[in-house]
Parts: structure tokens; C-alpha cells; sequence
């Protein structure tokens, strides 16, 4: 079998580019002979270079780590007279360079050094992977140059001085070798390919390395912005860091978790004005409690709710109250709120996949609140629900003789919930519309015509053709929306400020108002674990998979 | 008479189901109606106050306003701040979109059309991005963003928006590329196509419907993107986003919030989205069809 310009061509150079690609075979043999105590030499030298860049690249790593700044100021590290811990070599380490670039650069290396070994028989397809290999490490210096070079004009831009070009060359010095070494050994190695190694490629061999290159900028992307910041905040999470300072963070093991997860029940009797009378009540008719321990209140322990059983109450009560009633409030908010999206949404895309006229741009009018960012949707709200007359909600209200007097949407703490989710449903609703409209666009209409010939009413169509057929869509509308209203951040960040936290705005507060890295970062790790447990849930529940 | 009773019940019926298919259409269209003022009403409203005057701000809510006046929409474009940051919007965001078009269909062709192990855990590593909360990583994407250099640039939103755009584009354009008939690709090979030019001459073309859809929500996610352009531009007025600077917008009068002003800017940042969205209204539902349901 021979696959057309299967040899020369593997990574999608047009054929016919390089004179001399496909000799005959009779021809290549000969040539191969004549050639072959040099063609070995060259196999012997590229063999080297490829364990030679390997090599390097973990041993300048190693250099690079030892001559940092922070790992040199931990190594050199003395007990001063202020009594401050030790920094830990190994937390440095690990917030520096962290565990995934690590095993990379070594993944790397190793990966150079076994290419080269192999390169010794001639295989060519060994030769292919060296060819990857050597191209995106010379594209990887590129970047780096590249890097440098706006680093230095733009400082040099911010303090208005004049660029030091000296400085420039010095700093892209190495890595500008490293790119030309790289691009050189490619090149010489595209234009000798076909006449310094032989035997026969495959077509999976030549998909494997195609599929590799074309991830490689994904996966970069990946690593940069998704896995190592996650790697980071589950290490810091296990700190003491403050958000952008300079202080050296320590271990401090649990001791994040347990003050955010930590929360005890008692029970607490209601407060009586007179002995074995009622207990007293609020003007609003709620029960007023007794507090729990004092011991307790001085050991950071705040009661987040009552629950009445009689006229004792059980009181639960955390170290960390806000964050216990963020966790409470958002999954309030997530449940309602995707209830209503999922019956509105329903609603709204049964509308809009019926005929009538106007359809086409009824499906786009239906998109506006979707399409409108959520920061100017939560100002927009905000001005409605003015707690005047001078906000629409209220004078409409007002006028239909629904309420007496104007309602304080946003600053009553019993009103904000269910304001958020009226602003949430409004901007999502049409999300899942869509999302629907498109399960429901996939189930055949002569289903319902041999229904409605049988006699079956709207209703009885809808939940024996319309609800089951649309399962799938269902399921992955609400696993959407579900992880989605978990993270809300902008909306209550908007609406509420500080007043009315949401998981995430909690977050927000403590990393960024409160410089508390480290236990921002463990909330961070609790946010996620809990939003896997859903989506866990979820996928089970509506076995999304079959 | 047999057959004046059948013709009798014949007519009745059928007045009857005529009075039936009325009712229905004009529910339908009470319907309709509803889902209209339930979508178009608050913009609506932000459009009639972007009209109305400071005063009238304090006073009962009017359906019109009272003394129209385009004065919140010359403070907008007064000293050029918002229009600065109109152009940083646009420019992040396409090339943001761009980016995520070009590296998402190249993955994507990967997964979803190349044969090669590991391809299975290599999809739900890109899937797992969409795992977590934007705001768990804010503080080690801080630090990256520092340590390149680009804290305060247009540059620190390029690099960080794939986080959001990129996963959904692969996964979209994933299941795209696999709903396509193998017998394309057997055929440029035996016509001689390498694979890479299988996909840049044959398959990204025949793609194009949902390249746009991708395209467009990635444009307007990044468009709206609030927290990462909040931490990382907002200390450096020139290189704000506009929901940033519509956020830290400070009126002629300081000491209360300039809602008509805000709500001109708004009405000037959501109309070319309105308008995207009409355009492609149809590309939306198909692209999402594709990706969501199928997939």
C-alpha cells in the first residue's frame, strides 16, 4: 500500500515543495548506500543534539529554581530577633513553580532525550516526532523573546524613559540562541528528512502527530490559565497568604477549613419578659432567642438560624457565619431560581416553536435580556426596583392597588433573595429558551398529529409527547443553569455590595477587600468541591450519559 | 332525515372547531405578546430614561419622559474615557473570539475527527475547565498576569478570556465536526489531501454555520466579562473595558449614582449586540442545537 506523499509531507506541507522528495525506490536505495557512512553521521549528530537540549532543559530548570530570588532568600534564611517562623523551602517552591510545570519540564526533557536515542536507527518516524518537537520549542523561545521584549518597552513606556537596548539584548540573549538553534535543527532536518532515515510511516502515526500539533495551543492555554492557577489555589489554600503582599505565607495545614466548615448545635430557650409567660416577639412576629453561650460567643461562634421546636429553639451557629449563610443563600437562589427559569423558559420556547407570524424575529426579541451584560442588567433592575414611587415595580404595583406602600426591594434583607432571582430568571430564562427550542425543534410534529387523531388534549400531549422527548434537553439546560447560578457573581456583587452575600461574592470580598488569600482560596476549593457534588448529582439523577 | 341531522352536526362541528382554532390563535398571540413585554419591557424602560433628566429621576415613574433631553448621551461621549473604553471592548473581544475560533476548531478537528490515544481524557481535560467558578482562580491568575508582565493591559484579558471562550468553543465545534459524513474525508485522501489539508480546505468550510455561532457567543461572553476585567484593568483607566467603566462611571454630581447617564451608556453598548443577535438569530439556534443537545 502506498498513501499518497505519506513520507514527505506528514504535518501538511503541499506536496511537491522540497526537489527530490520521492525518488524512486530503486534510487533512494542507492543513494542511501553511497551516502550512508555521512548519512550516519549526521543520524549520530542530530541523535546528540536532541539528548543534549533534553539534558539542558531539566539542568537549567534545576539552575533556574536554585539562583530564584525566593528560594535564594529561604535558603539564606536566619532567625532574626522579631521571632518570625521559617519560611518552608517547600511552599515556596511549590507557589514559584507548583507540581504541573514541573512534571512538564521534565515530561520535556525525558521526551528530547528518548527521541534522540532513537533517532540512532533511522526510523523515520522518530524523525517526524523530533521535526514536532524541535518546532515548537523553537516557537516556545519565540514567545518568550516576544514576552521579554513587550516587558521591557512597556515599563520603559510606564516610568516615560528611554528603551535600554542594551538591557534588551542582553535579556533575550539566551532565549534567542535556544529559537535559532531550534529553527535550525528544523530546518535542516525538513530539507534531509527523506534522505537520512527510512522505513514506513503510518496513517495513525501521521493523525497522532497531527492531533498533537493542533492541541498544542489549546493545551498551552490550558495549563497557563486553567490548571496552574487551580493548582495555586488549592495550594494556598493550606496558607496563611495575603493577596498581592509580599510576606512570606506559611503552612497552616487545616486551619482554613476547619474555621470555615466548623458549626455546633444547642439548643436555646426564647427570651420571656415575664416568667412562664409567651415568649416576646419582634415587631414582625418572629421569636426573639435567648444567645447561646457566652463561652461560645468569645470562642468566634455566631448563630446563622433558629429552628423553633416548641418554645426552645435549635440554634445553629458557626465560626464563620457569613460564608455558612452565602452557602445557604446561593443554593436558595439556585433552586428557585432554576425552577422558574425551567417553567418560563419552557413556556417561552413552546411559544416560539408554534407558527405565527413574526416568528423569526420573536426568537430574536426573545434573546435581548440574554444578550444585555449583567452588569448593566443589575443597574437596570436597580433603577426599577427604586424603593420609591420614582421605580416602575412599585408605581405599577402601586397603581394595580397590589401593594399601600412603595417596597424596599433591595435594601430589606427578606426582599433581596427573591429580587436577585426575579433579576436572575429575567436575564436566563431566555438562555434556556433557547437551549429547549432546540430539543424541541428535534421531535417530529406527525407525533403530534397521530396524537391529536387519537384524542389526546393539549395537556395530556404535552406531558405523554412533548416532557419525555424533551428529557435530554431538559437535563442539560438544567445542568447549565444549576453550575451556573451556583457561581453567580456579578449580580450580587451589583445589587447587594457587602449587604447580601452569594458564595462567590464572599469570595470575592475576602480575597480582594479582605487580602486573605489563603482563606479565599480555601472557599474557593469548598465552592468547587460543592458545585462537583452537584454536577455529580445531576448527571447521575438524569443519567445525561445514555 | 338522516342526512340533514349528519350535515346539521357536520356544520355545527366544524363552526365549533373554527371557534376553536380562533381561540387558539388568539391565545397564541396573547402569548406572544406577553413573552414580548416580558423580554422587551426593562429595555424599554433603560431606553426611556437614558431621555429623561436628572430631576426626574426622584420623581413618580413616568412611562415617557417628561422633558426629553440627549444631554445623558453628550456626557457619555464627553472626554472620550467611554469611547476609549468601547474600543478596548472591541478590540479584546475579537480578538478574543478569534483566537478561541482558531485554536478551538483546530482542537476540536482534533478530537473529534483524529484518531490517537489519549483523545478521551484529552476532552474532558477541556471540559473540566468549565468546572469551576471564574473567581477560584482570580488569585493565581493574578499572579500570572503579574508575572508576564501584563497587570493593567489589554493584554491580561487576551490571555485570561480563554478560560471561559475556549471550552465551550471546542466542545461545540467538536460535536460539529463529528456530525459530518466520513466519506469527505476518505475522499481527499484518495485524492491525495494530507489530513491537515482535509481540514483547512474540506471541513473547516463546511463548518462555517457553526464557526459563526461559536464566534458571536464567544464575542458577546467576552464582550460582557465583568471580575477578570474588573481586577486586572481597572487600576489603569486607558486599558477599562466597558462594563468596568460603566461600573466605576461617576456622574456630574458625586455624590449620587448617575443612573440616566448609565443607562445611555448601557443603551449604547447593548444595541450592536441587539443587533448581532438579530442578525443571527437563526446561526444561534442552529449552533446551539448542535452543541448542546447532540453533544
Amino acid at each position: 500500500m502506498r498513501l499518497p506523499s505519506s513520507r514527505e509531507n506528514g504535518e501538511g506541507k503541499p506536496a511537491g515543495m522540497r526537489p527530490g522528495a520521492a525518488p524512486s525506490a530503486a534510487q533512494a536505495t542507492m543513494q542511501m548506500s553511497a551516502q550512508s557512512s555521512s548519512n550516519s553521521l549526521n543520524r549520530l549528530a542530530l541523535s546528540a543534539a536532541m539528548i543534549l537540549i533534553g539534558a539542558l532543559a531539566i539542568v537549567l530548570f534545576f539552575a533556574a529554581v536554585t539562583n530564584d530570588d525566593a528560594v535564594q532568600y529561604v535558603i539564606n534564611w536566619q532567625p532574626g530577633e522579631n521571632g518570625e517562623q521559617e519560611p518552608s523551602l517547600l511552599l515556596v517552591y511549590l507557589e514559584r513553580y507548583g507540581i504541573i510545570v514541573t512534571l512538564l519540564v521534565a515530561a520535556a526533557g525525558v521526551f528530547f532525550m528518548v527521541i534522540g536515542w532513537r533517532l540512532r536507527a533511522g526510523n523515520i518516524r522518530q524523525a517526524y516526532w523530533a521535526r514536532i518537537a524541535l518546532l515548537w520549542l523553537g516557537i516556545g523561545a519565540g514567545a518568550y523573546i516576544a514576552l521579554d521584549i513587550f516587558n521591557i518597552l512597556n515599563s520603559a513606556a510606564m516610568d516615560r524613559e528611554a528603551v535600554d537596548f542594551g538591557a534588551l539584548a542582553a535579556a533575550i540573549t539566551p532565549a534567542l540562541v535556544v529559537m535559532l538553534i531550534a529553527f535550525g535543527l528544523w530546518h535542516w532536518l525538513n530539507r534531509r528528512i527523506d534522505s537520512l532515515f527510512g522505513g514506513e510511516d503510518s496513517l495513525l502515526g501521521r493523525e497522532t502527530r497531527l492531533a498533537w500539533n493542533l492541541l498544542i495551543p489549546t493545551l498551552t492555554i490550558f495549563v497557563l490559565v486553567a490548571a496552574r492557577p487551580l493548582e495555586q489555589t488549592f495550594i494556598r489554600s493550606l496558607t496563611d497568604k495575603r493577596f498581592a503582599g509580599s510576606a512570606v505565607p506559611q503552612f497552616i495545614g487545616l486551619e482554613n477549613y476547619t474555621n470555615l466548615l466548623t458549626f455546633r448545635l444547642d439548643t436555646v430557650a426564647c427570651r420571656k419578659s415575664i416568667s412562664d409567660g409567651p415568649c416576646d416577639t419582634r415587631a414582625n412576629g418572629s421569636v426573639r432567642w435567648e444567645s447561646i453561650d457566652r463561652e461560645l460567643l468569645r470562642a468566634g461562634y455566631r448563630t446563622i438560624l433558629h429552628i423553633q421546636m416548641g418554645d426552645r429553639a435549635l440554634a445553629i451557629s458557626g465560626l464563620d457565619d457569613d460564608f455558612i449563610e452565602a452557602i445557604i443563600t446561593t443554593v436558595i437562589f439556585t433552586v428557585i431560581s432554576v425552577a422558574l427559569e425551567l417553567i418560563i423558559g419552557l413556556f417561552m420556547a413552546m411559544v416560539v416553536n408554534s407558527k405565527f407570524r413574526g416568528r423569526g424575529a420573536m426568537r430574536a426579541v426573545m434573546l435581548v435580556p440574554w444578550a444585555i451584560p449583567t452588569v448593566i442588567s443589575a443597574r437596570l433592575w436597580e433603577l426599577m426596583l427604586k424603593d420609591t414611587s420614582a421605580g416602575i415595580f412599585n408605581k405599577i404595583l402601586l397603581d394595580l392597588g397590589a401593594i399601600d406602600a412603595p417596597l424596599a426591594w433591595l435594601s430589606d434583607p427578606s426582599l433581596q433573595i427573591p429580587t436577585a432571582i426575579i433579576v436572575d430568571v429575567w436575564k436566563t430564562a431566555p438562555f434556556m429558551a433557547l437551549l429547549l427550542l432546540a430539543g424541541l425543534q428535534t421531535i417530529p410534529g406527525d407525533l403530534y398529529e397521530a396524537a391529536s387523531v387519537d384524542g389526546a388534549n393539549p395537556l395530556r400531549r404535552f406531558f405523554s409527547i412533548t416532557l419525555p422527548l424533551l428529557r435530554p434537553a431538559i437535563a442539560i439546560a438544567l445542568i447549565f443553569r444549576t453550575l451556573d447560578a451556583l457561581r453567580v457573581f456579578d449580580l450580587f456583587n451589583v445589587l447587594f455590595g457587602r449587604q447580601q452575600l452569594s458564595m462567590a461574592t464572599y469570595n470575592f470580598e475576602t480575597l480582594v477587600s479582605n487580602q486573605q488569600d489563603g482563606y479565599a482560596s480555601a472557599i474557593s476549593v469548598i465552592i468547587f468541591i460543592l458545585i462537583s457534588v452537584f454536577a455529580f448529582i445531576y448527571v447521575r439523577l438524569l443519567n445525561v450519559e445514555s | 332525515m338522516p342526512g340533514t341531522a349528519a350535515e346539521s352536526s357536520m356544520l355545527l362541528g366544524a363552526s365549533a372547531k373554527e371557534w376553536r382554532r380562533r381561540l387558539q390563535q388568539a391565545l397564541l398571540y396573547f402569548f406572544v405578546i406577553l413573552v414580548a413585554i416580558y423580554a422587551l419591557f426593562p429595555f424599554y424602560w433603560a431606553f426611556m430614561t437614558s431621555f429623561k433628566t436628572e430631576n426626574e429621576m426622584f420623581q413618580t415613574a413616568a412611562y415617557l419622559p417628561r422633558e426629553p433631553t440627549l444631554k445623558n448621551y453628550e456626557y457619555v461621549f464627553s472626554g472620550g474615557s467611554f469611547l476609549l473604553a468601547l474600543r478596548n471592548s472591541a478590540l479584546v473581544s475579537s480578538a478574543t473570539s478569534l483566537f478561541a475560533l482558531v485554536a478551538g476548531s483546530f482542537a476540536a478537528y482534533a478530537l473529534g475527527r483524529l484518531r490517537f490515544r489519549g483523545r478521551v481524557v484529552l476532552l474532558y481535560v477541556v471540559l473540566s475547565m468549565t468546572m469551576f467558578p471564574a473567581i477560584s482562580i482570580l488569585s493565581g491568575l493574578y499572579t500570572i498576569v503579574r508575572q508576564l508582565g501584563f497587570f493593567g493591559t489589554g493584554l491580561s484579558l487576551l490571555v485570561t478570556y480563554p478560560v471561559f471562550t475556549l471550552p465551550f468553543t471546542v466542545w461545540v465545534l467538536t460535536s460539529f465536526f463529528r456530525g459530518l459524513p466520513a466519506e469527505i474525508e476518505q475522499a481527499a485522501i484518495v485524492d491525495g489531501c494530507t489530513p491537515f489539508q482535509t481540514f483547512r480546505l474540506i471541513l473547516l468550510p463546511l463548518t462555517a454555520p457553526a464557526l459563526v455561532t461559536t464566534g458571536l457567543l464567544a464575542f458577546v461572553q467576552s464582550w460582557n466579562e465583568y471580575l477578570f476585567a474588573l481586577n486586572f484593568t481597572a487600576t489603569n483607566p486607558s486599558a477599562q473595558t466597558v462594563p468596568v467603566a460603566i461600573a466605576l462611571f461617576s456622574g456630574e454630581f458625586s455624590e449620587q449614582e448617575p443612573i440616566a447617564e448609565i443607562m445611555a451608556a448601557a443603551m449604547v453598548v447593548t444595541i450592536p449586540l441587539v443587533l448581532l443577535v438579530l442578525v443571527f438569530q437563526n446561526r444561534i439556534v442552529e449552533g446551539l442545537t448542535a452543541g448542546a443537545v447532540k453533544g
